[in-house]
């Protein structure tokens, strides 16, 4: 991932300068169209959709304060149910144990379904430095693995590309001479990928959630692809953020309903399993082992932190979709794995002590409040950023601070009636208030595409005053 | 509270709001020591600098009488997001209070007086922005209203309404190419509907869309909500 | 101390100073049920309606299904030992078990389903009743024989089924992606033709 930052001005700002046409057609058109769907999908299906949101968002947020009941009960259910639970603490213990699962049954060959735990721990990279042989299944994920690039979106790993890009990447890597009719490169996919599930052993997922009460692992897709990690191979390992647990069964029918309109504006994803335990005796295909290796990496200190609520996600995208600063700028503008308005809060979060590598993220928005509208877990998303903002500055994280003007000599003016109003009356204000309303430097920026209305600096209180002498 | 936007720049907006206000029998004060909500300092992320402001605020509007502000986003400062800068301060109640005497002025008119149908006519073509602190509150739904019940009032629905202009106070200038794009984007939604006027609930939009398509030698006519339905009083003759 | 001990501790510590926990919302799965998806006649009926907006076909007997099938070049297939003896006349090699050496040469996929969601438009398949998953997934075709009464309204309901099976999955039409511009493909890894067969 490119993680290069320029040395003047907001990275996230400058690489949406710099991003091509192209790019910012596929992103911004599509995430359009997602969050239109999505839209009017809940306003079709619910009289209120804001009130299923809320209960969503409550249930989340009970969870996680009740976090020390349910993780300890989800263990239990889970090894009730023939799962061996893990844990690590962190992305090296997490792709260790892995590692080592993979390496008593001598797996060489993995097949993987799309996994955002995964992507935060590299496991690929991992993976392939150890032998293992392992192959993203999700059609998107398996194009960016091609390409060795990155996913630029939580739920379309490859929003960012179109068919010919993607029929040239199929062309180079001896899938078949350049044909860029999506059709063609699917089934060029499907039978590609067909002999790898066939011949794995192992298939690694994520998952969607964990229900503690009964220890089911639900897995939400459309394409099939978890289903085959699933069938085939006899080794399943799934890596789980400890965040990701709910409460009861009952509970499934918000986060999937929820789940899948944000996500992709259907009403249900073509496949949703729940998986409790390695296969049923009798059943020849599927996991004779399973694992699950419940991930830390930064979580359980959120939870300590006054941002918990971000670990309400559920991954869903929507915020990304509807964010105007995402459409612009494209999800590898935030040199994290997480990318948009969440990514802009993880992001940092999940960095602990390289919090300061990435506090420019919680900058780049303005404030609009759509991410926190669109979310089907009503995360404050916002308010989050504004505290991590409070948090880079207190901090004095260099890149908190870039490109922001300072505002101690504004307050200062702006909690003394008398200089604020000389300051009005004078037109000396313009050398104090805060620069977008002043035409200064750091505002020649502003003012090279903006003309600036005409100051009229106390003529309301000039009005004002004669209207009460009236 | 006029706000520092209109202290500064856009009196008229100010004015409109008094006059209106006064139409529909209220009595006004406009406590001369205001200054500004605070709210650069807090979106920038100096939370000590912008207590500083919000206290002074507190101070100045003493009392219990409601706050009536022009702009959906000053309102929303008092009403959510000093709650956050105050979190931990031992003065959060004074601040609270404040937050609860505070509206933005079309959400008052509509939700605060019960005022459900304006008098008078707009014989133009309307494209309305909902200024994104709107969100959380009645007061875009109370400008359509009002606005739409203006005789010979249209107004235009346009593509991804829900978007910003790219304003967002310092972000516009900590972030110069994405909120000139958003600013961009939004206008040509706008402009292919093709109205006779854009209006919005607050200056700090406007000022950034008028801003931007002047500078682009095509400057769309900007409005605020209030001072349409001012200029409708005066049309019927019944404000001078 | 493990790893384990080490993240619940942490968590506790997490949550220590938290006075007041937000508690869980008093709610009723019946609010998040689309209402306009669950309208308009019996769970059949209704169930009818949403497979086929996800682009599911449903027969009601064995001569409409002889018919859907005869639109497609199908030679081997492989079904449920106990359905071998319904399914002569198809012009269709059945196998009884799924042979992993030719998974690639099964056109057709038949087994059991375990009940269906109206709502959603969903067929249930858990494990201790499919045959071999691989049946239901490898072949370009997968038809799901499915009892009438085992039916249910709305997902809420379906969820009080899923009882004590490892495996319980809800397949909602051909398998799809939108990955490539957004453009919608059905038959990705999963079959692109999913058939629900009803009977009493």
């Amino acid at each position: 991932m490119n993680t290069e930052i320029p040395s003047h001005g907001q990275p996230i700002d400058r690489f949406a300068a710099a991003i091509s046409g192209e790019v910012y057609e596929s992103v911004h058109s599509s995430s359009a169209i997602k969050s239109d769907k999505r839209q009017a999908l809940l306003a079709g299906d619910y009289p209120n959709p804001k009130h299923l949101r809320e209960i969503a968002g409550q249930i989340k947020q009970h969870t996680l304060e009740s976090l020390d009941k349910y993780l300890p009960q989800a263990v239990e259910s889970l090894e009730r149910n023939g799962v061996r639970v893990h844990f690590a603490a962190n992305g090296e213990e997490a792709r260790q144990i892995i590692g080592s699962l993979l390496a008593a049954r001598g797996a060489k060959k993995v097949v993987k379904s799309k996994s955002m735990a995964t992507e935060e721990i590299h496991l690929n990279d991992y993976l392939a430095a150890n032998g293992v042989d392992c192959i993203e299944t999700d059609l998107g994920e398996f194009i960016v693995q091609i390409d060795g690039d990155h996913p630029s979106h939580i739920v379309t790993p490859i929003i960012h590309k179109n068919r010919r890009q993607i029929a040239k990447s199929f062309e180079k890597h001896g899938l078949g001479a350049y044909n860029d009719d999506p059709e063609t490169i699917t089934r060029r996919a499907r039978k590609f990928m067909r002999d790898k599930y066939m011949s794995a052993d192992a298939g690694i997922t994520g998952a969607n959630f964990v229900v503690a009460e009964t220890g089911r692992l639900v897995l939400v897709t459309n394409e099939g692809n978890s289903r085959f990690s699933l069938a085939a191979p006899k080794l399943h390992i799934a890596l789980v953020g400890i965040e990701k647990l709910v409460p009861s069964d009952r509970d499934l029918s918000v986060f999937l309903n929820l789940l899948v309109r944000s996500a992709t504006g259907q009403q249900f994803t073509a496949y949703t399993e729940f998986i409790s335990g390695p296969h049923a005796s009798g059943q020849p295909s599927g996991p004779e082992e399973m694992h699950v290796v419940f991930l830390d990496n930064g979580r359980s200190d959120i939870l300590a932190g006054d941002c918990r609520e971000i670990l309400r996600c559920i991954r869903c995208g929507a915020c990304l979709n509807i964010c105007p600063v995402y459409r612009q700028a494209s999800g590898h503008a935030y040199r994290s794995v997480y990318p948009g308005p969440i990514g802009a809060v993880l992001s940092p979060l999940l960095a602990g002590e390289k919090f300061p590598s990435l506090a420019d993220l919680p900058k780049a928005s303005s404030l609009c409040g759509a991410c926190n509208d669109a979310c089907p877990v009503n995360i404050p998303i916002p308010d989050l950023l504004l505290r991590l903002r409070d948090k880079g500055k207190r901090e004095h994280a260099p890149l908190a601070s870039r490109g922001v003007p300072p505002m101690g000599g504004f307050a200062g003016l702006a909690s003394q009636p008398a200089l604020w109003k000389g300051a009005l009356l004078a037109g000396h204000v313009m050398n104090y208030f805060p620069v977008e309303w002043v035409p200064v430097p750091p505002l020649s920026k502003w003012t090279a595409q903006r003309t600036l209305p005409e100051f009229r600096g106390g003529e309301f209180r000039k009005w004002w005053k004669q209207r009460r002498q009236r | 509270m006029a706000t520092c936007l209109c202290d500064a720049f856009f009196d008229d907006v100010a004015r409109a709001t008094v006059e209106v206000l006064e139409y529909l029998g209220c009595e006004v004060e406009f406590p001369e020591g205001q200054t500004c909500c605070g709210q650069p300092a807090f979106n920038s992320g100096d939370w000590p600098a912008a207590r500083k402001v919000l206290r002074h605020l507190v101070d100045t509007f003493k009392g219990g009488e409601p706050i009536i502000v022009p702009s959906g986003s000053c309102a929303a400062m008092l009403y959510h997001g000093s709650l956050l800068a105050f979190e931990h301060e031992t003065d959060l109640p004074e601040v609270e209070k404040v937050g609860q005497r505070t509206w933005e002025v079309l959400d008052f008119i509509v939700s605060g007086l019960g005022v459900k149908q304006w008098e008078g006519a707009c014989e133009k073509k309307m494209a309305f922005h909902s200024s994104c602190h709107l969100r959380g509150s009645n007061s875009a739904e109370a400008a359509r209203l009002l606005l739409g019940s203006l005789r010979g009032a249209e107004i235009l629905p346009f593509k991804e309404q829900e978007q910003c202009c790219g304003f967002g106070g310092t972000f516009s200038v900590s972030f110069p190419a994405i909120s000139a794009d958003m600013g961009l984007l939004k206008l040509q939604n706008i402009r292919e509907v093709k109205p006779d006027l854009l209006v919005a609930a607050d200056m700090s939009c406007l000022m950034h869309l008028r801003g931007l398509s002047e500078k682009q030698g095509n400057p769309v006519p900007v409005r605020h909500a209030i001072q349409v339905l001012r200029d409708a009083l005066v049309a019927e003759g019944k404000l001078r | 101390m493990s790893s384990k001990q080490q993240i619940l501790n942490k968590v506790r510590q997490a949550l220590s100073d938290k006075q007041n926990r937000a508690p869980y919302p008093v709610y009723d799965t019946a609010e998040y049920v689309a209402k306009p998806r669950v309208e308009g006649g019996s769970a059949e009926q209704v169930f009818r309606r949403n497979f086929a907006a996800v682009h599911g076909i449903v027969v009601g007997d064995f001569e409409e299904l002889k018919a859907v099938l005869a639109k497609q070049p199908l030679k081997k297939g492989c079904c449920d030992p106990a359905l071998t003896a319904k399914l002569q006349g198809l012009h269709i090699e059945w196998e009884s078990e799924f042979n992993r050496n030719k998974f690639d040469e099964y056109d057709i996929g038949v087994t059991f389903a375990s009940g269906a969601v109206a709502e959603t438009g969903s067929l249930m398949l858990k494990d201790r009743a499919t045959a071999d998953r691989l049946s239901a997934l490898a072949p370009w075709v997968h038809v799901a024989v499915l009892k009438r009464s085992e039916i249910y309204l709305t997902l809420p309901e379906a969820l009080q089924r899923l009882g004590d099976d490892p495996n319980v999955i809800l397949v909602t039409g051909p398998s799809k992606t939108a990955d490539v511009e957004g453009i919608l493909i059905e038959g990705v890894h999963g079959p692109g033709v999913q058939i629900a067969w009803l009977v009493d």
